[in-house]
């Protein structure tokens, strides 16, 4: 069930690069599933006008966190919002998907936050995880404890995503896999993984204005013509979508 | 209590705050309480289906938002037989906008058009057959598509005009001639927004229309204008967050008002500005919108 509430924050923290921002949700474990997201914005402000599109990082009995990389002012100032204080939520919104047993979670960056999330339903699996730099992988050891494993890189040292895959290839033979990370990541993994995997699945990120349906801006090109992401996504077949 | 309903030229609110065309689609059904609204116009239909423009077609400005959405939707037939009789099942006056590419398609489009509680139309989009021009960006031409929509039914027809019109009052006035019922005043303002790593427009369409707390006082003056030049009712529109926003275009005399893109930032807002309206009513103790509406006092200058 979708609502509109406005929630306090509980805990706000770094974690790496990142900020982690827990929000009190007594109940949002009963209805909040894998692969979906929340828009939030700062409670009582017009400016910046938009709620941002943010994927669940956890949820729990009484709370969920959201993992926020500043790239603007609206993150910026989500960033920046301090226990006691409060945010306009608006969700669960988008699809929810079947997460399956285990499988291979592919990670670039911030792309880290809702397949850990769906790693909460996972038993076990793969990880290939890439940052730029040791500060930017976070969570490897929550990931190890919930049974994956988990294999790493960084550009300064060793290479991209695209290189681990490719060292691994063999991991990916027959199996369900899922992305998340930036575009150009996302382009160059299509061409390496296409004939290994037996499904592959994107979680894409879009400029959304209501995230639920309403105002059809969030549209990306498939081979079925527009869907959109808030609503027919965030995680599209790869193969269905046209990335870039 | 306040009475909220409001009743013009053959159409009857509960209240005069309606959900603008454009933002919202069905699944707000299970957001907001449509019963509670006063009315609500469908976003805009065309003959046949329509895809809409290429990515991106949305981003942020300050206090607001530019889109270039491209008219997306499935056509009238799809309206007809999907959507509406979802609509009507919600316990609200239901209106739907209309768009074309040329007057004869305007015209075919409205006899298609039935068991609605009006028609509203978009005539800020271009008039293909023609070079391409806005439709209401011109007097004559508004005009004709006007008495185009009028002379096939006999629905109510809300025509809202566009701010990019050269002399909004003369389109205003033309649409009045033409039998229009009601003016919405007004849709988005075009605006321009650059990619600055690639020095490019970010719209492949070049420019969007701007909408959301940015304009609203330049949609108000609109509004204000077309108030005191036409004796038809005018719906405000533009930029209209809250309660006290909405009080600025009943004041200038609007007998309505629509609530768009304030949605992307409170979908509840239409509910706030209708339960605050009817307590600031009270506290001031106007009986009904009548009472409240057109008391700009003119002597200030």
């Amino acid at each position: 069930m979708t609502t509109f509430r406005i929630l306090p924050v509980i805990e706000n923290r770094r974690l790496g690069p990142y900020t982690l921002l827990r929000i009190k949700d007594v109940g949002i474990h009963k209805y909040a599933g894998c692969g979906q997201f929340v828009m939030v914005g700062l409670s009582f402000l017009r400016d910046p006008f938009l709620l941002r599109p943010l994927s669940f990082l956890s949820v729990d009995n009484d709370s969920f966190s959201l993992l926020i990389k500043i790239k603007g002012r609206g993150t910026e100032m989500l960033s920046m919002v301090k226990p006691g204080e409060y945010l306009k939520v608006l969700g669960p919104l988008g699809r929810t998907i079947l997460p399956g047993e285990k499988g291979i979670l592919i990670a670039g960056g911030i792309g880290i936050a809702p397949l850990f999330y769906q790693s909460q339903w996972m038993r076990g699996g793969v990880l290939l995880y890439g940052a730029k730099d040791k500060r930017e992988l976070v969570l490897v050891k929550e990931m190890e404890d919930r049974g994956l494993v988990v294999k790493t890189i960084t550009e300064e040292k060793g290479g991209t995503v695209c290189d681990l895959v490719m060292e691994n290839i063999a991991l990916l033979k027959g199996q369900r896999v899922f992305i998340c990370g930036p575009v150009a990541m996302i382009k160059s993994l299509r061409e390496i993984i296409r004939d290994y995997t037996r499904e592959t699945f994107v979680y894409l990120e879009r400029r959304m204005g209501c995230g639920i349906g309403g105002c059809k801006s969030c549209a990306i090109k498939t081979g079925y013509g527009y869907k959109f992401v808030c609503q027919d996504g965030p995680v599209f077949p790869l193969e269905e979508v046209e990335i870039g | 209590m306040a009475d909220l309903s409001v009743s013009f030229t053959g159409i009857e609110l509960k209240n005069p705050v309606m959900l603008a065309s454009g933002v919202w689609d069905l699944p707000y059904t299970e957001l907001i309480d449509f019963e509670k609204l006063g009315g609500i116009v469908y976003k805009s239909i065309s003959l046949s289906s329509r895809e809409g423009n290429p990515p991106p077609r949305l981003t942020e400005i300050p206090c607001g938002v530019i889109n270039s959405i491209g008219l997306a939707n499935k056509g009238i037939e799809n309206f007809n037989k999907e959507i509406l009789p979802q609509l009507k099942d919600l316990g609200t006056e239901v209106f739907v906008s209309i768009f074309g590419e040329s007057i004869e398609e305007f015209a075919e489009l409205t006899s298609r058009i039935t068991d609605v509680s009006g028609i509203e139309v978009n005539i800020s989009c271009p008039n293909v057959k023609e070079g391409g021009l806005l439709f209401g960006a011109d007097p004559d031409i508004a005009y004709n598509v006007t008495k185009a929509v009028c002379s096939n039914t006999d629905l109510p027809v809300i025509v809202k005009l566009t701010p990019e019109a050269v002399d909004i009052v003369k389109v205003a006035l033309s649409v009045k001639e033409a039998g229009a019922s009601a003016i919405t005043a007004s849709n988005t303002f075009q605006g321009l927004v650059i990619d600055i790593e690639t020095h490019k427009p970010i719209f492949r369409r070049i420019t969007g229309g701007v909408s959301g707390p940015a304009i609203r006082p330049l949609s108000l003056y609109k509004a204000y204008q077309i108030t005191r030049a036409v004796d038809i009712p005018v719906i405000g529109s533009g930029g209209i967050t809250d309660w006290m926003d909405a009080l600025e275009y009943f004041f200038v005399g609007v007998s309505a008002i629509e609530v768009g893109s304030a949605i992307f930032n409170n979908p509840l807002a239409p509910i706030e500005i209708i339960d605050n309206i009817n307590r600031y009513m009270d506290e001031n103790e106007y009986k009904n919108i009548l009472e409240m509406k057109g008391e700009v006092n003119e002597e200030r200058c």
